[in-house]
């Protein structure tokens, strides 16, 4: 089994707020995305299976979640960097929480508070919906 | 001989107001000219009634309108009018043939051939008819540049193959399957021919009797009409002989609890209230793009995308799928260190609009090995090279950010 990374400071969930709301208009924000993505650990070739591959989003999703104790610890990649940078935001958003935090959690009122609010019109919704019912269901 | 000018932005309402979009998701939707809006918007306000029905001037009027549809229909495809049936679009039209003709006619052991290219919506009808009937369904592979494999589909056609349905124009990559050799290596066994002109009908001009198809499928709103209306051409032998697919209101002849008795062809597979404001903006569109000179049109697609590969070659590490000479104006995209799906993304903020994924075509993508996709550039008569300078340069830039 591989090791599962630590995420670093600068993806936990207040610096990444921070980084994002200094981030002004889409461009700004999808060159932040694509700079998240360099910085969320990569998940290894063999993790990468379809037990693991989120269905229903726009590129390749894989997201695997392990309980620490009481709390859920969360690893993720996609083919897409826009979407890993997103799924960094997943990872700091759940990542620590126990069972009752993740249940009422509302990611898309932080997206929404983070001016990312176009991740979640209807047709691209669908994947994120997709990936919180697998962490709510971990 | 002086060619007419190219229709410009400023006919088309959404175009015109939305000066800074670079519109280049045609193969999805094409924007609709004033005309084809105005036919719609006059029909409501003037003549709005149920179309076969009712005693009264509106009726007839609304009748009149959705028979000369028909004809315009008719004259646009050079085939004759009660060979017109409307459906609700390429998809309906093809699931009609499945089912009525599919249906009635496949037997257990029976081979519907279709090539690699084609859409779901030429897939999976007959899937679902092959399930019934115990037909059995033969894809025609592809060369290495996207063209169909015709050595391989010679040796596919044989005694049991029935149906030949093949894309007039792919939609994913935009090549051209050479149809008269396709149609006629099926008539030497007897198969049908289906053609999908769901991409083909906004860039090429069609004429179904010179064509010796069977079967010929479009959509309105991928020739600049509305949504909601489609058009199914059959060989009136063949749909004589085909039973009806929908029950309900003017597909029948007489109705009573004891047997009902159905209407000739077209009306028997057009049960229900048809879209009949829908078919006179289709109309509108057909007539239109008729006026145009096709040739000049045909020949500023071929420019913009010749401008379009040739930008291309200048980027590192990007590819066109498909490149087999006979092609429409479609490049499909993919990136060798980028995903297309970042690449839209980067594209849409500066107001460029392009199709990622799959484009409904996963055994393609499949034979491709194109697990990603592609980015798909589909052009129409109203872009222009400033469009493809505006794509080349954001995709430029896009490319580097994404190193």
């Amino acid at each position: 089994m591989s090791t599962w990374p630590d995420l670093p400071e600068s993806l936990s969930l207040p610096t990444l707020s921070t980084r994002l709301e200094a981030a002004h208009g889409w461009e700004a924000k999808n060159r932040l995305l694509v700079q998240l993505a360099r910085e969320l650990p990569p998940m290894p070739d063999e993790l990468k299976t379809g037990e693991h591959r989120v269905a229903g989003c726009e590129a390749q999703v894989w997201l695997l979640t392990r309980w620490q104790g009481n709390h859920l610890q969360l690893w993720a990649d996609s083919d897409s960097r826009i979407v890993k940078g997103l799924l960094a935001l997943v990872c700091a958003a759940y990542a620590q929480r126990n069972k009752e935090e993740i249940a009422t959690f509302d990611f898309g009122e932080l997206l929404q508070t983070l001016g990312l609010q176009r991740f979640l019109s209807s047709s691209r919704a669908s994947g994120l919906a997709a990936m919180v019912k697998v962490i709510r269901n971990a | 001989m002086d060619h007419l000018p190219l229709p410009d932005r400023a006919s088309f309402p959404l175009l015109a107001t939305n000066p800074e979009l670079v519109w280049l998701d045609n193969a999805a939707t094409t924007q609709k000219p004033r005309v084809v809006l105005d036919a719609e918007r006059r029909f409501y306000e003037e003549s709005n009634a149920n179309v076969h029905r009712g005693g009264h001037r509106l009726g007839h009027a609304a009748t009149e309108a959705y028979e000369a549809a028909r004809k315009t229909v008719a004259r646009f495809i050079n085939a004759r009018p009660e060979e017109i049936v409307f459906t609700r679009g390429a998809t309906e039209a093809i699931n009609l043939v499945a089912y009525s003709w599919g249906g009635s006619q496949l037997k257990a052991g029976d081979e519907v051939l279709l090539s690699t290219l084609e859409h779901h919506a030429n897939i999976v009808p007959w899937q679902l008819v092959a399930q019934r009937t115990g037909a059995v369904i033969k894809p025609i592979p592809l060369q290495e540049d996207g063209q169909i494999d015709m050595t391989a589909f010679c040796t596919l056609l044989g005694p049991r193959t029935r149906m030949v349905a093949v894309s007039q124009m792919s939609n994913a990559l935009g090549v051209c399957p050479p149809l008269a050799q396709l149609i006629a290596a099926a008539r030497s066994v007897n198969a049908l021919v289906l053609v999908d002109g769901a991409q083909g009908v906004a860039h090429q001009s069609v004429d179904v009797s010179a064509l010796g198809a069977d079967f010929y499928v479009f959509s309105g709103h991928k020739v600049f009409g509305p949504t909601g209306i489609g058009v199914l051409w059959g060989r009136t032998e063949i749909l004589d002989a085909m039973p009806p697919w929908q029950g309900g209101g003017e597909m029948i002849e007489r109705v009573s609890f004891d047997g009902t008795t159905f209407a000739p062809a077209p009306r028997r597979f057009e049960a229900g209230t048809p879209a009949f404001a829908q078919t006179v903006g289709l109309a509108a569109a057909l007539d239109w793009l008729a006026a145009q000179d096709r040739i000049a049109i045909a020949q500023h697609e071929t420019a913009l995308y010749q401008q379009l590969a040739e930008g291309i070659r200048y980027l590192d590490g990007v590819r066109i799928v498909g490149t087999a000479p006979e092609k429409g104006p479609i490049a499909s995209l993919v990136f060798g260190r980028a995903h297309p799906y970042d690449v839209a993304q980067f594209l849409d903020e500066r107001d460029i609009a392009v199709r990622v994924g799959s484009h409904c075509a996963g055994p393609l993508m499949q034979s491709l090995g194109l697990s990603q996709g592609t980015l798909r550039v589909s052009l129409a008569l109203y872009n222009t090279q400033s469009d493809i300078d505006r794509l080349l340069a954001a995709l430029q830039d896009t490319l580097e950010l994404l190193q």
